[in-house]
């Protein structure tokens, strides 16, 4: 869908990640890339290891065996605090939002990597802290405006309902300028407008900002849709990669979906 | 105004400046509490320490002296105090905290008891156990102007308090509410790991808030130190505290604020008016019985968010 744009430069790369919580597997040597420019799925069964996935990628988790690179970079393992300096945001599954405060002050903390004055100014509430916050508020409207959440702006984001909760926590995720967003369900719970909605946000945010995407997500018909290429994990390890179309024909991938006779 | 009116409008008064005093060790517990959930039992003893390591530094005969040979100014003491505090904070995330990150609230409030024990016994090493008065040039005894205009008693220091309590809470409310760092703040105090993840460094943030409230309890322990001297016993003035927080609630500002006003003027009323008829002393466990009372009909306190928890 997005072809146009997606260039061939990785912006990621997983290799031969392994984690394991005790003597459990979440994720078997899986190995995948993320290209500069497109949306990417993750999908699978539940307890496939898609947001154990995620949690490797922003540092959460810390896999036993592999590596990741990111914009040329290897390591063993990310660190929450350098992924969001470099880069990458993220919204949870069940939705991470600071409840007691507002929808404004909620996606103004998403703007912490890229607000830098010192503590000092800040504790003054003077010269350079004033000035930058400003700026700062006024980068938060504009995405509270491509949002379309203008009306909730003050309100304590524990009052709203779930589908603008989800909407409100992208847009934090959004207020870092990201160059890679990773998006856990950002559809999962919602009627079938609210769907269409995040959708739309989605490829917006893909073809306007050029933000690269990778989301996890059950309904097939949003992944085969928006995504440029899928990536499936059963059981923690990966059936199979390519194009929508690729996939859907992979015949590993029908037989994790609608399970296979061993007859 | 006759003077049984008189006599009201002096307790009331004397019970709001009271009220302040407590406010302002209560403060110290809202700030940790609001953004670790962690209830730090010693927050008295850092009103001691702060106090202690004021004094020492500005006394003939403490470190500053017996190292340089000079002895701070009150204002040069006070910074010195305040990098003592910062440094204390960070030792604390260091060798406590850090260690006892995603346990459980009773652990990490088990480790603020160790640690008020290990913070008392240092101060005495380090400073000695005698009380020390605390002169910082604060005026002292009763205000002429009150006496000769309204013919009240009104003590100076007490006025003082009062006042510096309010800058406190302007400066902490505008930190809280409008800047990055104190968005950070009540960001972590929401959700740990959405914190993280738009970058918020969770370690940071504790020394920040360990810092805020050991500045907070360097000036209650100025406060509570020129009325009564420096002496170990003010470590006790966290248990007054404690009925302040129930009434204000545990993670609010103003909350602490208006429960120590609360609890300051109902002890002494109720101390003046009711006293005689119980036999009197009532003040010491006043607080307490009021106490016991909100947490029947209104355990989040006044201010307090409400709580509620998925079971």
């Amino acid at each position: 869908m997005n072809q146009e744009h997606t260039g061939n430069d990785v912006l990621l790369e997983v290799h031969n990640i392994s984690l394991s919580f005790g003597g459990v597997t979440a994720i078997e040597d899986v190995s995948f890339d993320i290209r500069t420019g497109e949306i990417r799925a993750i999908i699978g069964p539940n307890g496939a290891g898609k947001s154990s996935m995620l949690n490797v990628i922003n540092g959460f988790y810390h896999p036993q065996q592999g590596s990741i690179t990111y914009k040329g970079e290897t390591r063993p393992q990310m660190k929450p605090h350098h992924a969001a300096s470099h880069g990458i945001a993220r919204t949870f599954q069940n939705i991470a939002l600071f409840k007691g405060m507002s929808t404004l002050d909620n996606i103004m903390t998403g703007r912490n990597t890229v607000m830098t004055k010192n503590i000092i100014w800040q504790a003054l509430y003077f010269g350079p802290a004033l000035k930058e916050e400003r700026e700062h508020r006024e980068f938060v409207e504009h995405i509270i405006d491509f949002l379309e959440i203008q009306a909730i702006r003050k309100t304590p984001v524990g009052r709203l309902p779930y589908g603008m909760q989800k909407r409100v926590e992208l847009g934090r995720a959004l207020a870092a300028e990201p160059d890679l967003l990773l998006l856990d369900e950002p559809m999962a719970g919602m009627n079938v407008e609210e769907k269409e909605d995040m959708c739309r946000f989605v490829l917006d945010v893909n073809e306007e900002f050029g933000t690269t995407i990778a989301l996890i997500e059950h309904d097939m018909g949003v992944v085969m849709d928006i995504s440029d290429r899928v990536v499936v994990l059963d059981y923690g390890k990966k059936i199979a990669d390519g194009t929508p179309d690729e996939v859907r024909a992979n015949q590993d991938v029908v037989d994790a979906y609608l399970g296979v006779s061993h007859g | 105004m006759g003077s049984e009116l008189m006599f009201f409008f002096e307790t009331v008064i004397s019970g709001v400046m009271a009220g302040v005093m407590y406010a302002l060790v209560a403060l110290g517990f809202v700030l940790i509490f609001k953004a670790s959930g962690i209830f730090n039992f010693a927050q008295g003893v850092m009103c001691l320490f702060a106090a202690l390591a004021l004094y020492d530094f500005m006394a003939p005969g403490g470190w500053i002296d017996r190292l340089f040979g000079i002895t701070l100014p009150v204002w040069l003491a006070i910074v010195a105090t305040i990098g003592v505090m910062i440094v204390v904070a960070w030792l604390i995330e260091r060798l406590v905290l850090q260690h006892l990150v995603q346990q459980d609230p009773i652990i990490l409030f088990m480790a603020t008891l160790g640690l008020a024990y290990v913070l008392e016994g240092l101060g005495d090493i380090l400073f000695g156990s005698d009380v020390k008065p605390l002169d910082l040039g604060i005026p002292q005894g009763a205000s002429d102007w009150a006496l000769d205009t309204l013919g009240l008693y009104v003590e100076k220091l007490e006025v003082v308090a009062a006042i510096t309590g309010a800058v406190l809470v302007t400066v902490l409310a505008i930190f809280f509410q409008r800047t990055r760092i104190g968005r950070a703040l009540r960001a972590v105090a929401d959700d740990h790991q959405a914190a993280l993840s738009v970058g918020i460094s969770l370690r940071t943030i504790w020394v920040i808030v360990w810092s805020v409230s050991g500045i907070v309890a360097l000036v209650a322990g100025i406060m509570w130190g020129s009325k009564s001297g420096v002496q170990f016993s003010l470590s006790l003035i966290a248990l007054k505290a404690l009925p302040v927080l129930i009434l204000g609630g545990f993670t609010s500002v103003p909350g602490a604020i208006v429960g120590g006003l609360i609890i300051g003027v109902g002890e002494k009323l109720a101390e003046v008016y009711f006293g005689p008829y119980v036999g009197g002393a009532i003040e010491n466990w006043f607080a307490y019985m009021l106490a016991l009372a909100f947490l029947l009909f209104r355990p989040q306190g006044l201010f307090g968010e409400r709580i509620i928890e998925r079971v």
